[in-house]
């Protein structure tokens, strides 16, 4: 019933649909074009013959049924309801060559016959394209053919299709081999079995001294550290310290060796790794940053996303200057391991309010920051007002606009993706009208990272009041969380119905089923005011949480954790998650 | 605590008052419009639309959808992805999803749609 062209999952056409293709030429929804009715711009594709038109049943003269179908053959219109009667069925087999219908509010195929929705790649291009484009336009496109090339003229300049590369398993070279054997020390033996035996903690949880306000990269670098797709890399020697300051001809000791971060990362995971369980003063480190970041370098606080953000850059940086790798598309991931874990690409949709036009370009992210809702929330009843599991639920509040209980992450996802009006003071120039008009902006995930780090934007800076603050308020988030509803592809969906799209291109594999489920492992939380906070990250290890406060690690319960005030949160690609706890062997 | 709300307005009670005088022909076709004078008002007044994203956004959020679409899920990985129809589908949730709809809901509605039929009549 359905084949893949392309990897992507295409339904096949029943019979009925076939022969209705056949038999009536290259056009067989030429009709229908004209029927598709888009109010107001951006809303949903309804078939009316004329704008103001009410539908009704043929038979039985009923308009407020809710599946009423069109018949696409002679446009008349039948209700369907199975169980009471259909009277598009009683069409259908009355007069063969009738089995085709529309869904005259969805604008979606049926066959009568077989009681199914059918899909067309022509016709759903045309809604596509009417959804997207001024709904009063009068010039007659001629067929198909236009329709395909406009719609395929839309995809966005900036993104390129992902060149695949083939399995080849590493094997160290010559240099690697050399180095190997030098300077690296084995991780269990019998000199420091004691010291991993003598705890309960798992393998690499080693305190950070706090080197005066240092917590801020301290918390940053615990969750780093436990990241399992950077972990995996540093543990396995893909960034060896010793090899690549002899690549880059460094001096050791002079002024003209040059620093990688990526170096002091693997410095900094040989050291945590070890074995030994004493906290461990990241300084070499923090003079590194402080010499990649020279405008942050100072003793005061710093701001824990800031340093992370720096930090990726740096870990970029080094690599770019390699002329191989910055041919690489944006947001692919194949320039530096930073990109590799935390690159994801956001699509963003600006639509004209006044004809409909949509302009979509991409940009590649590191991680998604995200606002807390403007209004507080309604008090008490959290838990049973957001309760999906009941079916005799009710809701404690009536009002449209009004929020329940806490604040969430996926209420913030939610908010993210909404499509928001924008003021009449952002007008965006519209490539359709050629001035500015008021637009309707919309974002969504086009390709998930394999680590997706979630910032909450708890600290405002306001240049106009000067002053900053920090918003305190709670926000609950979840240990395991599915991407799937705030993907390009849910979005589109929940904009134009269920279609088959035109400019799918590889659409299908940012959207892979497996690769949507992410799972807390870390979680920085601030406590305190602004200029006078702390930064503790929790981490979760096997289903284990683990507080690590500086050179404190100690293993708490869940519950502080959910109570805990969330700044950034990691969530790693399920699959990745899982495997890593299967590895925890020495308790 | 509730009773259930209906969308079909009711045509007798025992517990109604009796009916007022008999009035004008203009007066009495505005009397207990039928099911099809509303929905038409509704279509044509762009109401209907307005009701129905309300709707869809509410539904959502108390996570009916969702709801619906794991029943859907099931019944198609018991029967079998070919061999499973939107009639199927529509045929098997209706009477659950119809069961489910909170009552508030039902209420909000219905408190929406007196309130466009009160600022609308002649």
């Amino acid at each position: 019933m359905s084949s893949k062209i392309n990897g992507h999952v295409s339904p096949q056409p029943c019979p009925h649909l076939l022969v209705f293709r056949s038999r009536n030429g290259p056009k067989p929804f030429r009709a229908l074009q004209d029927c598709i009715r888009v109010k107001p711009p951006g809303g949903r594709a309804a078939i009316r013959r004329e704008p103001t038109e009410v539908p009704r049943c043929g038979t039985c003269e009923e308009s407020s049924r809710s599946r009423l179908y069109a018949c696409v053959a002679c446009a008349a219109v039948f209700c369907h309801a199975p169980l009471l009667h259909s009277h598009a069925s009683d069409h259908s087999l009355s007069i063969p060559g009738h089995e085709i219908a529309v869904d005259v509010d969805r604008a979606e195929l049926f066959c009568c016959a077989c009681g199914d929705q059918v899909y067309d790649r022509d016709f759903d291009a045309a809604v596509v394209l009417a959804q997207t484009v001024n709904a009063t336009a009068t010039t007659s496109t001629s067929g198909s053919t236009a329709m395909q090339c406009s719609v395929a003229g839309s995809q966005p300049e900036n993104l390129r299709k992902r060149r695949r590369v083939d399995y080849r398993p590493w094997e160290p070279d010559s240099g690697e081999h050399i180095s190997r054997g030098n300077q690296s020390i084995p991780l269990l033996d019998a000199t420091n079995a004691s010291l991993v035996s003598s705890t309960q903690q798992p393998w690499g949880f080693r305190g950070l001294n706090n080197l005066g306000n240092t917590c801020f990269m301290n918390s940053i670098l615990q969750a780093l550290l436990h990241t399992p797709p950077l972990r995996n890399y540093f543990l396995g020697d893909r960034h060896n310290r010793y090899y690549c300051q002899q690549k880059n001809g460094a001096i050791n000791g002079t002024k003209n060796s040059r620093l990688c971060l990526a170096c002091d990362m693997d410095a900094l995971f040989s050291a945590v790794f070890s074995g030994d369980r004493t906290p461990y003063s990241p300084a070499k480190f923090l003079y590194s940053w402080w010499q990649h970041a020279a405008n942050l370098a100072s003793y005061e606080q710093q701001d824990a996303h800031e340093f992370f953000i720096s930090m990726l850059e740096g870990i970029h940086e080094k690599v770019e200057k390699d002329k191989r790798k910055s041919q690489s598309p944006a947001g692919s991931g194949d320039c530096c391991i930073a990109h590799r874990v935390f690159s994801g690409i956001l699509r963003s949709d600006v639509m004209c309010m006044v004809c409909g036009f949509t302009s979509t370009t991409y940009d590649p992210c590191v991680d998604i920051s995200l606002d807390l809702e403007p209004n507080q929330g309604g008090s008490g009843k959290s838990s049973s007002a957001k309760s999906l599991n009941s079916f005799n639920f009710e809701a404690d509040c009536m009002r449209p606009n009004q929020n329940c209980g806490i604040s969430t992450l996926k209420g913030c996802l939610e908010r993210f993706t909404r499509a928001e009006k924008l003021g009449s003071d952002q007008k965006l120039f519209c490539q359709k009208c050629q001035v500015r008009q008021e637009s309707l902006k919309q974002m969504s995930i086009r390709k998930l990272p394999l680590v997706s780090c979630f910032h909450v934007k708890r600290f405002e800076h306001s240049s106009i009041r000067k002053m900053s603050r920090k918003v305190d308020r709670y926000l609950q988030f979840p240990f395991s969380l599915d991407m799937a509803p705030y993907l390009s592809s849910s979005i589109l969906r929940s904009r134009f119905g269920n279609r088959i799209f035109p400019f799918d291109g590889d659409e299908q594999d940012a959207s892979n089923d497996l690769s949507t489920e992410f799972e807390l492992f870390a979680v920085v939380t601030h406590s305190g005011r602004l200029d006078a906070g702390h930064y503790v990250t929790y981490l979760r290890l096997s289903n284990q949480w683990y507080k690590c406060d500086d050179a404190w690690i100690t293993q708490v319960n869940e519950s502080i954790v959910r109570a805990a005030q969330g700044y950034m949160m990691f969530y790693v690609q399920k699959v990745l998650y899982y495997k890593e706890s299967e590895n925890q062997g020495t308790s | 605590m509730s009773h259930s709300h209906k969308l079909v307005i009711k045509r007798s009670s025992m517990s109604r008052p009796p009916p007022p005088p008999p009035t004008t022909n203009k007066d009495q076709q505005h009397q207990n419009p039928s099911l099809q004078e509303i929905n038409i008002k509704l279509i044509q007044s762009g109401e209907k639309e307005r009701l129905k994203e309300l709707l869809r956004e509410r539904l959502l959020e108390c996570g009916w959808i969702d709801e619906m679409k794991a029943l859907c899920r099931a019944f198609t990985r018991k029967k079998g992805r070919n061999n499973v129809t939107v009639d199927d589908l529509v045929h098997v949730i209706s009477p659950k999803g119809r069961a489910s709809v909170p009552n508030s809901m039902k209420a909000e509605l219905l408190q929406r749609i007196r309130a466009f039929l009160a600022s609308t009549a002649d």
